[in-house]
C-alpha cells in the first residue's frame, strides 16, 4: 500500500519523525517498507501490509495510529458531525437478501449536488499515491477509503429505478462496469440491484448505469460491509481485484461504515454547501459486539522469553485503543472494533513483542531433550546411496519434477512442458545424458555418469525412485555403458547388503537404470545416526564459473618430444599460445616410443559472445604448431 | 587430467542440505521428510490458510487436477506441511521434539534467473511445554554463525505467516546487506488443534525458508535454472 508522509503528518499537531526515520521504525516494528520515494513535495512509502494487519492498516489513519503508539505522540482528535439515521423520506428502500453476505448497508440520499472538480488539497493527496482524479464525488469516496479504510460507492439517484436490493446475481446476468467492460455474473457474485437489475458488483466495482457525472444532481452514497470470502471469490473470478475488493476480502469491521459516512458527508458539505441529506437508511441487522482477550503477564513473558515490567502490557494495549482491566493476575483486553487481528493471547504477545522490538530480546538455546527423534529412514538411506555412487564417480542431478505428460496433471499449467508430474526419473535423465554428452570434452570426461534420488508420481501415488544413467562419449573396445552401470549396481548391492533388479534400458544415448527405492528402504534396518554419513561442510570460498551459452570447439594436438623434455615445458607452450578463447586444455594421452615421448593435449575453445568459426580457432592452433616446430619438436 | 578415476559430485543443493542438517543435528534436531504431492488440508487448511483466505495469495500454487469429490491436491508450496504431518503422528503420545525438514517445494510463477517453479526449503519445528521467542532467536543465531561464519548477525522483523503467532521475518546480515531469509514464529495454537494436540499444554516454534538463494549468493550462481537441468557444467564445479 502507498502511504503519503504528508497525509500521515495531518493527523498530528506535533512533529513526527522524518520519513527516513519512519522507514526504519516501520520496518522494525510494523511492516516491511519496500520503497520510499519523493513525489512532488511529499514522500511516499510502499508498505507491505500482510493479511493479519490488513483489517486496520490499509489506510492512513491506521498507519498514523501506529506512529502515535510507537513514538508516544498524541494524535489529533478528528471528528465529524453525526449522521442521524432517518429513512422516513427515503426514496429507495434497502433490502438485504442474505445478511451473512452483506452485514451492513448504509445508504444516504442527498440532493442539490454540484459535481465539479475536487479541491486541490484532495487531488494533491490522491495524486502523490497514484490515484487519478475523476470528479469530486468519486475522489471523496476514494479519499475516505484511503483515509480510514472503508470502500464506498456513489450512485446517481436519478438513474436508480425502484428499491435497492443486495443479493446474488442471476446466473448469466450481465453488467456493464464503469470502465465500459461488460462482465457476466453468476449466483456466487453479490450485487447491488434496482428493479432493472445490477447497479454494481458489491464491494468490487460500480456499474455504468448509475454512474455519477457532471450532470448528477441527486446521489445515493453507499457505505457497506460484505463477507470477505464472497468478495474474494468474485473479484478473483472476474479478475477485478482492486483497492475496494482488497479491503473487503481482508475483512473490515461493519462499525467502520458509519464512521466513513460521517466523514464523506462532512467533506461533501464543505465542497458543495447547498447539498442536503434527504434520507439515511442504515440496515444493520446484527450489530457486532466487542470481544475480550484474557492474558497474564506470566504467559506473555513465557512466550517472548523476557521479563516485563508491571503494567507494561496494559500500557502497550491501551495505546492501541484497547480497553484494559486487571483482576488478580488476569489482564482483560477489549480491542477496538477494527483490531480484528487481536483475538487470542498469542496476538497480544505479537503486539508486545513488536512494540518492545525484537532487537531487545536476548538469545538463548533450546534445552537438550531426553530423547532424540530418529531421523527419517528414506533420508538416511538416500544419503547413504549417494555416498556410494559419488565414490563410484557419479554426479548427482536434481531434475525437474514437472514434465509435459504424466498421471497427475496440473490444473492450470503455465507452460506445456510443465503440465504434469514426472512418473519416472528416466525421461529427464536421458535429456541430461544428451546435454552432458555434448559437453563431455568441455567437462573433460569420457563417460557421463549421473544419478538422482527423487520423488515421482505414478498411478500408485508418490514414490521415491533412484535412477542411474551412463553414457560413453568415446567408443571403447569391448566396453558398453551398460557394463559401467552394472558395476555401479553391484557396488550398491555390496555396500547396502541388498539384492537389486538389473533391468537396464539402453539406447543410443546410453543406459539408464531406475528402481522404486521405497520397497528396498522399507526392508532396511532403522536409520542410524547422521554422523555416520560423513557429511562435509560446504566449501566456503568457491566462486561459480559461469559458462557460455555458445558451442565450444575441440582441437587435439599430439607432440613428440625428446625424453629429456619435461611435460610442463610442453604445456607452457600450449598455454602461452592458445589465446584467451582457449578456456581449457588437458593431457589425455602419453606414450613413449624410440626414446621420444608423445603428449596428446585436448584444447577447448569457447567465447561468451558468439559461436567461434574454424578460422578463429585455427589461428591459435597454427601459432602453437609454429612454436613447437620452432623448438625442433614434432607435431604428429 | 585423470582418465579412469572420474570424480563424482553431490549436487550443491544436497551439499547445502547436508551442511544444514549436520549443524542442526548438533543442536538436537532430527531430519524428517514428507510428501511433495500434498493435500489441501496439510498444505493450507491446517496451517491457518483456508479456502478464500487472502493469505493464499502469498503463495502461487500448482493445483492438481482431481476428480469431483476427491480431496484437492497441490504440489506443496512449502515444507511447512510436514510440520502438520509430524505433529499429527505425535498426537497420541506427545513428547518434546526438535525436527528439521529439508525438501523440494513448488511455486506456480513465471521463471527467471531468480525464480524457479521448484526450489528447496528447510523447515524446523520444536515442541515442548514452554517455548519462547528468545529460544527461536538463539537457535537461528547459532545456526547462521555456523553456516555463514562468525560475522553473521540476524534480526527479527514483525511479519505474518498464518501458522505462527507471533510471526517474524528473519533477516541475515551477509555481504553488507540485510537479506530476508526465513519466516519464523511461535506455532499458532490452531495448528496444534487441527491435529488434536492441546495447545494449552504444548508450545512450539517453527521457521523455514529457501536454500537456493543462500547457495546462489554464496557462490555467485547467476541463474537458478542452472540448478535443475542436470548440467554437469554446474554440478561438477562443486
Amino acid at each position: 500500500m502507498k502511504v503519503s508522509y504528508n497525509w500521515l503528518k495531518s493527523y498530528f499537531d506535533t512533529e513526527i519523525p522524518t520519513a527516513k526515520e519512519l522507514e526504519v521504525i516501520f520496518t522494525d516494528h510494523l511492516f516491511e517498507v519496500e520503497d520510499l520515494v519523493k513525489v512532488d513535495n511529499d514522500e511516499v512509502f510502499e508498505g507491505k501490509v500482510l493479511p493479519d494487519r490488513a483489517h486496520y492498516l490499509l489506510c492512513h489513519k491506521g498507519v498514523a495510529r501506529e506512529i502515535g503508539v510507537l513514538r508516544d505522540i498524541p494524535m489529533k482528535e478528528i471528528t465529524f458531525p453525526d449522521v442521524i439515521a432517518g429513512d422516513d423520506n427515503a426514496k429507495f428502500k434497502v433490502n438485504i437478501q442474505d445478511t451473512d453476505l452483506c452485514r451492513r448497508y448504509i445508504a444516504v440520499e442527498m440532493e442539490n449536488i454540484t459535481v465539479g472538480d475536487s479541491p486541490k488539497w484532495i487531488t494533491d493527496r490522491l495524486d502523490v499515491i497514484g490515484q487519478k482524479s475523476i470528479n469530486c464525488l468519486v475522489d471523496l469516496a476514494n479519499f475516505v477509503m484511503l483515509d480510514i479504510g472503508q470502500p464506498m460507492h456513489v450512485f446517481d439517484a436519478d438513474k436508480i429505478q425502484g428499491d435497492i436490493t443486495v443479493g446474488p446475481a442471476d446466473d448469466g446476468e450481465k453488467i456493464v462496469l464503469l470502465t465500459g467492460e461488460e462482465v457476466e455474473l453468476n449466483s456466487d457474485n453479490l450485487t447491488i440491484n434496482d428493479s432493472n437489475g445490477p447497479l454494481a458488483i458489491a464491494g468490487v466495482k460500480g456499474g455504468k448505469r448509475a454512474e455519477v457525472t457532471k450532470e448528477t444532481k441527486r446521489i445515493v452514497i453507499e457505505s457497506a460491509n460484505f463477507y470477505p470470502a464472497s468478495i474474494r471469490r468474485t473479484s478473483t473470478r472476474l479478475n477485478l481485484r482492486n483497492d475496494s475488493s482488497k479491503r473487503f476480502e481482508n475483512e473490515i469491521t461493519p462499525e467502520l461504515a458509519m464512521e466513513a459516512m460521517t466523514e464523506i458527508i462532512a467533506l461533501i458539505s464543505e465542497i458543495s454547501p447547498d447539498a442536503k441529506i434527504t434520507a439515511v437508511t442504515d440496515v444493520y441487522p446484527n450489530p457486532v459486539s466487542k470481544w475480550t482477550v484474557d492474558v497474564s503477564k506470566d504467559k506473555i513473558e513465557k512466550m517472548l522469553g523476557i521479563t516485563l515490567e508491571n503494567g507494561q502490557i496494559e500500557n502497550i494495549m491501551k495505546k492501541m485503543d484497547c480497553e484494559v482491566s486487571v483482576s488478580n493476575d488476569v489482564i482483560t483486553v477489549t480491542p477496538p472494533f477494527n483490531r480484528l487481528d487481536i483475538k487470542i493471547p498469542e496476538d497480544i504477545a505479537d503486539e508486545v513483542g513488536r512494540i518492545i522490538g525484537y532487537e531487545n530480546i536476548p538469545s538463548i538455546l533450546t534445552p537438550e531433550l531426553e530423547s532424540k527423534t530418529l531421523i527419517n529412514k528414506t533420508f538416511f538411506y538416500s544419503e547413504k546411496i549417494k555416498n556410494v555412487l559419488v565414490e563410484q564417480g557419479f554426479s548427482e542431478t536434481l531434475l525437474y519434477s514437472l514434465v509435459n505428460k504424466g498421471f497427475y496433471e496440473i490444473s492450470y499449467p503455465m507452460a506445456s512442458d510443465k503440465s504434469a508430474l514426472r512418473e519416472n526419473l528416466l525421461k529427464k535423465m536421458s535429456e541430461s545424458l544428451v546435454l552432458n554428452g555434448r559437453n563431455a570434452d568441455l567437462l573433460a570426461i569420457e563417460t557421463v555418469k549421473i544419478f538422482e534420488i527423487g520423488q515421482v508420481f505414478t498411478s500408485n501415488g508418490e514414490e521415491t525412485h533412484l535412477a542411474i544413467g551412463v553414457q560413453l562419449t568415446k567408443k571403447k573396445k569391448g566396453l558398453k555403458s551398460e557394463d559401467i552401470l552394472k558395476e555401479a549396481i553391484l557396488e550398491l548391492e555390496k555396500e547396502l547388503d541388498i539384492q537389486l533388479p538389473k533391468d537396464i534400458s539402453a539406447s543410443e544415448h546410453g543406459a539408464i537404470w531406475e528402481i522404486n527405492l521405497d520397497e528396498f528402504i522399507s526392508k532396511m534396518p532403522s536409520a542410524g545416526d547422521i554422523s555416520t554419513l560423513g557429511f562435509k561442510r560446504l566449501p566456503l570460498d568457491k566462486k561459480f564459473e559461469k559458462f557460455s551459452p555458445y558451442p565450444f570447439v575441440t582441437r587435439d594436438i599430439a607432440i613428440f618430444v625428446p625424453s629429456n623434455i619435461e611435460r610442463d615445458d610442453v604445456q607452457k607452450i600450449i598455454v602461452d599460445n592458445a589465446g584467451e578463447l582457449c578456456i581449457k586444455n588437458y593431457l589425455f594421452d602419453v606414450f613413449e616410443k624410440d626414446g621420444k615421448t608423445s603428449y596428446a593435449y585436448r584444447l577447448i575453445f569457447q567465447s561468451f559472445e558468439k559461436t567461434l568459426t574454424d578460422d578463429e580457432v585455427n589461428v591459435h592452433m597454427e601459432n602453437i604448431n609454429k612454436k613447437i616446430t620452432g623448438k625442433g619438436w614434432e607435431v604428429r | 587430467m585423470e582418465k579412469n578415476t572420474q570424480e563424482g559430485h553431490l549436487h550443491i543443493i544436497t551439499q547445502a542440505v547436508r551442511d544444514i542438517s549436520a549443524i542442526f543435528d548438533k543442536m538436537g534436531f532430527s531430519v524428517q521428510a514428507g510428501p511433495e504431492l500434498e493435500t489441501e488440508f496439510y498444505n493450507f487448511d491446517a496451517l491457518g490458510t483456508p479456502e478464500d483466505h487472502p493469505a493464499r495469495d502469498m503463495q502461487d500454487t500448482f493445483w492438481i487436477k482431481t476428480k469431483p469429490g476427491e480431496e484437492k491436491k497441490v504440489l506443496r508450496t512449502h515444507t511447512s506441511s510436514v510440520q502438520v504431518r509430524f505433529l499429527e503422528s505425535m498426537k497420541d503420545n506427545p513428547k518434546p521434539f526438535k525436527i528439521i525438514v529439508p525438501g523440494k517445494v513448488f511455486r506456480n510463477e513465471a521463471t527467471d534467473v531468480t525464480h524457479e517453479a521448484q526450489f528447496f526449503q528447510v523447515e524446523s519445528l520444536y515442541m515442548n511445554k514452554n517455548v519462547s521467542m528468545t529460544e527461536l532467536k538463539g537457535t537461528l543465531e547459532k545456526f547462521f554463525l555456523e553456516f555463514i561464519g562468525p560475522d553473521a548477525k540476524i534480526r527479527f522483523r514483525p511479519s505474518f505467516f498464518s501458522f505462527v503467532e507471533p510471526g517474524v521475518e528473519v533477516d541475515v546480515w551477509w555481504k553488507d546487506r540485510w537479506l530476508e531469509i526465513f519466516g519464523a514464529g511461535l506455532v499458532h495454537p490452531d495448528v496444534f488443534k487441527s491435529v488434536g494436540i492441546d495447545p494449552k499444554e504444548w508450545k512450539g516454534f517453527a521457521f523455514g525458508g529457501g536454500i537456493d538463494r543462500l547457495i546462489m549468493l554464496r557462490y555467485g550462481i547467476d541463474d537458478i535454472r542452472h540448478l535443475y537441468t542436470g548440467d554437469l557444467r554446474l554440478i561438477n564445479q562443486f
